[in-house]
């Protein structure tokens, strides 16, 4: 990265955490639900590193999904849908994460699935029954 | 060159390594639950339940995803389309829907969506409480996934069969054994999604209580309470679910019913987060003496959070002082 990159990550980090923080507590001082969550889990106050990083992390996902083809407006309601969690799970794995609705197999292995969907173990193919 | 007397030996080496892969194939994960189910069957589980009612939109494309959670919440009265969805779960770069997104996408369609247990039973349990489940399944192998949304509608112990709404099929009937094995390489995810008030009835008490956080974050006020309530009626000794009626309640502005939530937890919990809160809202009702009491009570039990007792006490004294 270098000095200008460095400085663009400052200012739109600080800019988050704007947007995601500080607008939620809008009545400063009650403790969160997700804060007794967490102190109740963890025996610990949620530490604003780890609002920072959630932040980042929100930060990351947005910046994927547009990649991965999701309209920007559209990205930005979707990342606000997330937990802190959940956003810094997807940060992750994303791009690894089983993503359901590929109906259909490579056909490199279309006989060895053949072959598991008639012992029953996988269900491919619409018109295999399972010998069992 | 090759050697004709390489040729048998490369053959049969192809032989057993196709044996032996075979073998690997068949021996990883074993469906035993559906085994044991129908061995003996568990107590008050009806022998078969299909929830007939429940809507089916095809799909033969990438959209399960959209349509499985649609046909989850339209089941549930919270009625809406594959399409209105696809933009809220659909990962275009990917070709199918996150379970992260799925969960949430329910949510945003006003739905709390509670992971269940990762056991047949517990979707049987569900369809025959009238809850249809959204499950993952890899219909494929671990190495060549097909990685797939439906829902779980019924079931049949007599015929040992699932019943699903599934990609194109309206009334799939899918042998547990295989329904099991396609299920196990999901790691078994499972979610039921339901109007706020009603959870599943499998459902754990944190998850439960995870899911209704989840769902308080993006919610109305009015609506996070509803469910709150309905997670207290089951676990009324959860302090996490006394508190989010609590906040719920204070965002909707029902401020007196915050105050006698956040006192009957700080009392019986002991909860330093809970005299925080009653101590803010005695604030804003302008009971300034009652709200530094509470503040000074949750201080003594604050543990990691006195650096908040700190601050709301000196935020009452500063109101106090400019009475």
């Amino acid at each position: 990265m270098n000095r200008f990159q460095q400085f663009l990550a400052v200012i739109l980090s600080m800019s988050l955490i704007n947007a995601t923080i500080l607008v939620p507590v809008a009545h400063a001082g009650m403790v969160t639900t997700q804060e007794v969550a967490t102190v109740v889990a963890t025996g610990q106050a949620e530490s604003g590193q780890a609002r920072l990083a959630a932040a980042l992390a929100r930060d990351e996902v947005r910046t994927e999904m547009e990649r991965q083809g999701v309209d920007p407006a559209m990205a930005i309601e979707r990342i606000a849908a997330l937990t802190d969690e959940e956003a810094a799970r997807l940060a992750d794995q994303i791009d690894t994460a089983p993503a359901g609705g590929i109906i259909g197999a490579i056909l490199l292995v279309f006989f060895v699935l053949l072959l598991t969907d008639i012992l029953g173990l996988t269900k491919v193919f619409p018109f295999t029954r399972s010998v069992r | 060159m090759r050697s004709t007397a390489d040729l048998p030996a490369r053959g049969r080496r192809w032989f057993s390594t196709a044996i032996a892969l075979l073998a690997a194939l068949l021996l990883s994960g074993c469906a035993t639950q559906s085994a044991r189910l129908q061995d003996a069957r568990p107590e008050g589980l009806p022998v078969r339940s299909e929830l007939v009612d429940t809507p089916f939109f095809p799909d033969d494309s990438h959209f399960c995803g959209p349509a499985a959670l649609a046909t989850s919440l339209s089941a549930v009265g919270l009625a809406t389309t594959p399409e209105a969805l696809i933009g809220q779960v659909f990962l275009p770069g990917r070709e199918g829907s996150l379970q992260v997104e799925m969960l949430a996408g329910a949510r945003r369609q006003g739905a709390v969506a509670t992971r269940i247990p990762g056991t047949l039973e517990a979707l049987m349990r569900e369809t025959a409480a009238g809850n249809p489940v959204v499950v993952l399944q890899n219909l494929g192998l671990s190495w060549a996934p097909s990685w797939h949304y439906a829902v779980v509608v019924g079931y049949d112990l007599d015929t040992g069969e699932m019943l699903l709404r599934s990609g194109p099929v309206k009334r799939e009937t899918i042998s547990l054994r295989t329904f099991e094995h396609t299920w196990n390489r999901s790691e078994r995810w499972a979610f039921v999604a339901l109007p706020p008030g009603r959870l599943p009835v499998t459902a754990s008490e944190s998850e439960a209580a995870r899911a209704l956080v989840q769902f308080e974050r993006n919610a109305p006020a009015a609506k996070a309470a509803e469910a709150y309530r309905g997670g207290l009626a089951r676990w009324p000794a959860n302090a996490v679910l006394a508190m989010g009626l609590g906040n719920s309640l204070h965002a909707s502005g029902d401020l007196a019913g915050a105050e006698a939530v956040f006192r009957h937890t700080a009392k019986t919990h002991g909860l330093a987060a809970a005299y925080n809160n009653q101590a803010l809202v005695l604030l804003e009702l302008g009971r300034h003496a009652e709200a530094r009491r509470a503040a000074e009570r949750g201080l003594k039990v604050a543990g990691p959070l006195r650096q908040t007792l700190l601050e709301t006490l000196g935020t009452i004294e500063k109101a106090a002082a400019t009475d």
